[in-house]
């Protein structure tokens, strides 16, 4: 045979396989580095980081628990059972001889239970004998109804020996058991008294173990039950939006954010706010008792926290408010919302930055981009906090930086007024609504819909200003209030700013002027001119008094400087006051920009003007209306009036006009057109044109724009929207009007917070034509309002939860909630206290007991249909009449005053209507009430008579009609079984009232305690001692009566209900009712003005 | 160190020997040091709770170098004319008296001494026992006695009530929790307590009768004295040593003098306000 010939190859064997060994070495090398690379994940150090930690931390806690103290009860508890053995030992005849006879009575027992349980299974076989023998007609029927009888006469008797031996039984080892008890109730202290330590052991172990168990972390044995691990919650019914679809979200965020919902890892801050919250807690007694010792022991572990020598850092800390969030008592509990619930970010990730990690500040950024992606991870990387952060456009979900955290409220909570503890986005929600956001930007939630429009009609401007007031002010209306929420369109930065080339800024403002001319001449052309009758004279100083007492301030503001800290005098800002004072206009200037027959005629009925009017009717009198007339008419602002108006540019109005003509017809058809119009045509024309570019009428109501859409982008779900949608332009950094440096990092949070603090940012270095420049106006927010403003943006998105995961989702919170946005439209917390929140006007007057009342407890006090009467006319009962503050007449629909009634009821958890009214009292009851009233005095403040109409009470008399209110109402006004309640806790219901607490709580058992108790066997009760007696049995009686408070504050409602008037008048009659809504008039042509007055009641 | 042995065991499989052990010692030491420190702490806080304890045993007694600090409140210019009070609206109130009442925020002696003036030390050692006798607010014929008092925190107050007509006692500190008590029966008295200090005075009114106002103020030590009429006052058992005092007057405020008193020393000190 011919050896094989070597197969010829075009390519070389040897290198061949050497390129081979090569490569698969390298490829056996590159999936080393790969397991490797899976293995060493950034967490895994973390988690053995914590462990370390925790170990500490437990020893701390364990040499607390363990302490001298601790030490010494354990000891004496020893000693104490010691004690009882040796007394056991004494009795150990006893003991042996009971310990005897009890085992023989189980062994009787047993005996007699077998005996009974057998005797009963066979009396039931004997019943299916029983049953089928009479069911089939069987001869032995009769025989076998006579065994069943005798047996079940058997069994019965066994029963009840049963019976008789357990009872004996019981008797004996109860016998026993008294040997034992002292040594196990000894027992039971010392495990109560070491729970905390065995615990804190039991934890120690696990740590340790962990470290023991450490083999099972190594590669590849780590599939098994290794102690690191990844930590996820699945999270079934908050979805997040994977594009095209939504999954259940998987927050594997406590991978590393180990200790978020265990106390005991916050911060020193965080330790020592919480101590302070704690303290005052337990100080002001607003912790159960039962709970008392626990937050004792909370407060300890703070104390220790803040004296650690170490500051625990993050991933590590606790959140710091586990009573709202992430606490497992808390409403929103780790296992059920997760982490990315609220802010956001890539639920599955766990790594820093695919997770979604946000820097709140170039500061932050720079910081974290300093620390690069180590090659290799490890503990090295914790110590320098070294997070390989890298920016990631691409992510859909980034965490909310931590300046818009309550973002996260919104997507649950957004149909609500207002979220608890969320002090912030309430705030923030409230802006937008007051600022009127919503009225360009459609916000598709109820929150947001169904609002009033932010600015007045102008329907009548012409009959309120003057053209020359109404150009100056569209040209800059903060130079004129600078507390003011109308933002400014015009001479912005992208039209006049340091960027714009100088040629363009001068055709810029030539046309802005041109615009400003033509809105003014729209609207006054379209204006009605109905003549208003002028006002008697009026004392300023009265009106002045007037308007700071009456309750003006609640919705106004009428300064437009404040006084700094430092007590230098500064420009007003609206944040220098509460938002509720900013609902109305700031009074300055008031008599600059109108004239003294409007502003009087407003005043008295502002439904006049406009159906709609905002502002609420204060039922003032003819000459109160012309003393405050005489006030307003002085507040004069002369210098802005005397900026100058340039003359209207007839070339810039015929540009600005023919580039929208051109729109729809040729050059040359553009121009003869124009030709063909008067200049006042024209600029009517570009007025329309103007107003509808600029939304005006988004906020005013405009004749001719009715019905047309708001101009804006629409927000619904603007903080979902992608950072590649946002024309970032080409600004990075830039100086605010305020003068600070802005930075804009290329994120949607910085990108809206910009855009609402500077709104023509991003025309910076563009060129744009003049028409297509950004529009939005320049609101002049406070660094802090752009904030809040950017955290409802941002919290807009198309997350979606499922509906039992929505806020207030229940018929009975949903009409609070209704209620509330009432509420908030009609802005009745400048005056009243709602749900705790409100009350803007109490910092303008000095002393608590003249403030309008506390509506908080108002569902639970107020009957629903007084309350409706009341609403539709505040006249009908005067409650409080030593207030100066006059509750207004706002002439609520039928519909808002029966949701207001319905959401108060909701509120206080009542019914709308119940029977209490109509029952009557017994007659004993009312007369030992009447006796009580007399003891507690109570009528030194309260009267019992019904109002003379004639000689009504007035504000700050001194009398008793004066201090508190007449009790005759009380039947008609307040729910029955809240006066009582009212009578025992006023302090606990409302903090600092003026009625006193006449049955103070115990201090120890938290029981109400009767100051009659004692006082009724005193001489100057004998009286009331004598009077009483006939009621009850006998003295003994009366007396447990007199020192039971619940009784007496019964009676006391008894009393208070049986001398209740039951009518009161109709709503909108009878003296003081408001004047009529407006009333139609026929508008007049400017040239012939009517001398028709408005009419008056 | 079973820390070590996990690192060391994964150094092994891995290609990073050097860089694992360093980052598995750097663990280590930090837990040997975390158990130092806390050693070193429980030391610290052991010693602390010492020194405190010795302090308060300390400062109990009154000590025989104890000093004393007197003086008078005077008033300079046209003492303001106070109105007299309208007690009409009870008539009980105006039986009581026969004279015309005036209100009694600013009261002139006729040598110009200014009464009703709280004088109290503001840096005196802390630890003092709290008296367990009650300072007593007492409303008599419609009027608080006395008008202004200081109290220390966690001592007893006794409000009585020697009226026959209804008083409520409505105590509006900031700090401490506000109480409003009804006092209807007369000879009726209550027992409260401030647990905090608060050095701001704060008011307590009767909402019955619009015109009874008295201060108080709330030390953390019993070295307090309020003018008499003849505009003396007198801080007594005081350790010796420097020492800030304030003098507050309801409608004039507050003055401040720097007082050093060595033992059983008794320094006179005038406080001038200003009308």
């Amino acid at each position: 045979m011919k050896p094989q010939e070597p197969i010829p190859h075009n390519y070389p064997m040897r290198k061949l396989n050497l390129i081979f060994a090569v490569s698969s070495i390298g490829l056996l090398l590159v999936t080393g580095v790969m397991v490797f690379y899976d293995y060493i994940r950034g967490w895994k150090w973390y988690q053995l980081e914590f462990n370390r930690l925790q170990a500490d931390r437990i020893e701390q806690e364990l040499n607390a628990a363990n302490d001298a103290t601790t030490r010494k009860r354990l000891a004496e508890l020893d000693a104490e059972m010691k004690q009882g053995q040796v007394e056991i030992a004494k009795n150990r005849d006893q003991y042996l001889l009971v310990q005897k006879e009890l085992d023989d009575w189980e062994g009787q027992h047993y005996a007699a239970d077998q005996d009974y349980r057998f005797a009963k299974a066979k009396l039931d076989a004997q019943r299916y004998q029983l049953e089928t023998s009479v069911l089939q007609h069987r001869a032995d029927s009769a025989q076998q109804q006579r065994t069943y009888d005798a047996m079940l006469a058997h069994v019965n008797e066994l029963n009840l020996r049963l019976q008789r031996v357990t009872h004996d039984r019981d008797a004996v080892r109860a016998r026993l058991d008294r040997f034992l008890s002292r040594i196990k109730e000894l027992e039971d202290r010392k495990k109560e008294l070491t729970a905390n330590i065995d615990l804190f052991n039991k934890q120690l172990g696990n740590v340790e173990l962990a470290s023991k168990r450490s083999i099972l972390n190594l590669p590849m044995l780590d599939f098994i039950n290794p102690t690191l691990k990844i930590d996820q919650v699945v999270l079934g019914d908050l979805f997040i939006d994977m594009n095209y679809m939504s999954v259940p979200r998987v927050d594997r965020c406590q991978t590393c954010h180990r200790a978020i919902d265990r106390p005991g890892f916050e911060s020193k801050k965080e330790a020592e706010r919480l101590i302070t919250e704690l303290q005052g807690r337990l100080d002001r007694n607003l912790i159960q008792p039962t709970k008392r010792a626990d937050t004792e022991d909370r407060i300890a572990q703070l104390k220790r926290i803040v004296d650690a020598k170490q500051d625990i850092l993050n991933p590590f800390r606790t959140h710091p408010r586990l009573d709202v969030f992430v606490g497992s008592a808390s409403p929103h509990p780790l296992l059920e919302y997760g982490c990315t619930s609220c802010h956001r970010g890539q639920d599955r990730a766990t790594e820093f930055s695919r997770a979604g990690h946000t820097p709140a500040s170039l500061r932050m950024l720079q910081r974290w981009e300093k620390s690069t992606n180590p090659l290799f991870p490890g503990p090295w990387d914790y110590k320098k906090r070294n997070w390989g952060f890298a920016e990631n456009p691409f992510l859909e979900t980034p965490m909310y930086p931590r300046q818009y955290y309550q973002a996260g409220c919104l997507k649950c909570h957004a149909g609500q007024m207002e979220v608890d503890s969320g002090d912030e986005i309430n705030k923030a929600t409230h802006i937008v609504e007051l600022y009127g956001c919503h009225a360009c930007h459609k916000i598709n939630n109820w929150r947001f819909t169904d609002l009033r429009k932010p600015g007045p009609n102008l329907d009548g401007i012409g009959e309120k200003t003057t053209p020359e007031w109404a150009f100056r002010w569209i040209s800059n209306p903060s130079s004129f209030r600078p507390t003011t929420r109308m933002p400014s369109f015009f001479f912005q930065r992208n039209m006049i700013g340091p960027a714009v080339p100088p040629r363009e800024r001068e055709q810029n403002i030539r046309y802005q002027n041109a615009e400003i001319h033509s809105i003014v001449t729209y609207l006054f052309s379209k204006s009605t001119h109905r003549a208003w009758s002028s006002p008697p004279n009026g004392d300023a100083a009265r009106g002045q008094e007037l308007v700071s007492t009456i309750g003006c301030m609640a919705c106004h503001v009428a300064q437009d400087t404040v006084k700094d800290d430092k007590g230098v005098v500064r420009v007003a800002r609206r944040d220098d006051f509460p938002l509720e004072r900013n609902y109305g206009f700031n009074l300055v200037g008031t008599g600059t920009k109108t004239h003294a027959s409007w502003i009087y005629n407003w005043i008295r009925n502002p439904k006049a003007y406009y159906a709609t009017a905002p502002m609420p009717s204060l039922r003032l009198s003819e000459q109160e209306a012309a003393d405050i007339t005489a006030f307003l008419v002085l507040q004069q602002k002369p210098r802005f009036m005397q900026t100058p108006i340039p003359p209207v540019d007839r070339a810039a109005v015929h540009d600005l006009a023919k580039g929208y003509l051109i729109n729809t017809m040729t050059d040359v058809e553009a121009e003869a057109k124009l030709r063909s119009m008067p200049m006042q045509e024209q600029l009517v024309y570009l007025g329309q044109r103007s107003i509808e570019k600029y939304g005006c009428y988004s906020c005013h109501e405009i004749k001719g724009f009715e019905g047309l859409k708001p101009i804006g982008t629409e927000l619904t779900i603007e903080g979902s929207k992608a950072p590649h949608l946002f024309d970032f332009g080409f600004v990075h950094e830039y100086t605010h009007e305020d003068g600070e440096k802005q930075h804009i990092l290329h994120n949607v949070p910085s990108w809206v917070y910009n855009k609402v603090r500077s709104p023509r940012i991003y025309d910076d270095e563009r060129t744009k034509p003049y028409n297509d420049k950004l529009k939005m106006p320049n609101f002049h927010l406070s660094e802090e309002e752009a904030r809040l403003v950017t955290t409802v943006v941002l919290g807009l998105t198309k997350e979606k939860v499922a509906a039992n995961r929505m806020a207030a989702a229940d018929p009975r919170l949903r009409a609070v909630e209704e209620s509330r946005k009432v509420i908030s439209q009609h802005n009745c917390r400048g005056c009243h206290v709602v749900n705790r929140n409100g009350r803007a006007i109490a910092a303008l007057i000095n002393d608590p007991n003249y403030l309008p009342p506390d509506l908080t407890p108002e569902g639970g006090r107020a009957q629903s249909p007084w309350l409706f009467s009341f609403l539709k006319d505040p006249t009908v009962t005067k409650i409080r009449p030593w207030l100066h503050v006059r509750m207004p007449t706002f002439q609520f629909t039928d519909s808002e005053a029966a949701t207001l009634v319905g959401g108060f009821a909701a509120d206080g958890s009542q019914t709308q209507f119940d029977t209490m009214r109509y029952q009557t009292v017994p007659q004993q009851n009312a007369a030992i009430g009447r006796e009580v009233f007399a003891m507690l005095r109570c009528s030194q403040c309260h009267s019992v008579t019904p109002v003379d109409p004639a000689n009504p009470p007035l504000p700050n008399a001194a009398d008793s009609q004066s201090l508190a209110p007449n009790l005759t109402l009380a039947k008609l006004r307040l729910r029955h079984d809240w006066i009582a309640d009212w009578i025992r806790r006023p302090d606990e219901m409302i903090p600092g009232t003026r009625m006193p607490t006449n049955f103070p709580r115990d201090a120890q058992t938290g029981g109400f305690q009767s100051p009659l108790a004692l006082a009724i066997d005193t001489p100057q009760f004998a009286a009331h001692k004598a009077a009483l007696l006939p009621y009850f049995q006998d003295e003994q009686a009366l007396r447990k009566t007199m020192a039971d408070a619940v009784a007496l504050t019964n009676y006391l409602r008894d009393y208070i209900w049986s001398i209740g008037i039951d009518q009161m008048r109709a709503p909108g009659s009878g003296p003081g009712a408001p004047l009529a809504p407006a009333n139609p008039q026929t508008p007049s042509t400017p040239s012939a003005p009517a001398a028709t007055t408005i009419a008056r009641r | 160190m079973s820390l070590k042995k996990y690192v060391t065991l994964l150094s092994a499989l891995s290609l990073t020997l050097a860089v694992a052990c360093g980052g598995g010692k750097e663990v280590v030491d930090e837990k040997e040091l975390g158990t130092d420190d806390q050693a070193a702490q429980t030391a610290a806080a052991d010693n602390t709770g010492g020194t405190a304890a010795a302090a308060t045993a300390a400062a109990a007694p009154v000590s025989a170098d104890a000093a004393t600090i007197g003086g008078v409140v005077k008033f300079e210019g046209a003492a303001p004319k106070m109105a007299a009070i309208q007690m009409g609206a009870d008539p009980y109130c105006a039986s009581q008296h026969t004279s015309a009442v005036n209100d009694e925020e600013v009261m002139v002696g006729p040598g110009g001494e200014l009464a009703n003036v709280i004088v109290y030390v503001k840096n005196a050692p802390t630890g003092v026992a709290v008296p367990s006798t009650p300072v007593v607010l007492d409303q008599k014929g419609c009027q608080y006695h006395p008008h202004v008092s200081a109290i220390m925190a966690g001592q007893p107050l006794e409000i009585r009530n020697d009226d026959a007509t209804l008083h409520n006692v409505h105590a509006m500190p900031e700090t401490n929790s506000p109480f409003n008590e009804g006092q209807p029966v007369q000879g009726m008295t209550s027992t409260k307590k401030f647990d905090k200090v608060e050095m701001k005075p704060f008011r307590i009114k009767c909402d019955v009768h619009g015109w009874m106002k008295s201060w108080m103020v709330v030390l953390p030590h019993p070295f307090h004295s309020v003018s008499q009429p003849n505009g003396t006052f007198s801080i007594a058992n005081l350790p010796p040593g420097n020492y800030t005092l304030v003098a507050w007057h309801e409608k004039y405020g507050q003055q401040e003098q720097q007082v050093t008193v060595g033992p059983k020393e008794t320094k006179q000190i005038t406080f001038t306000f200003k009308g």
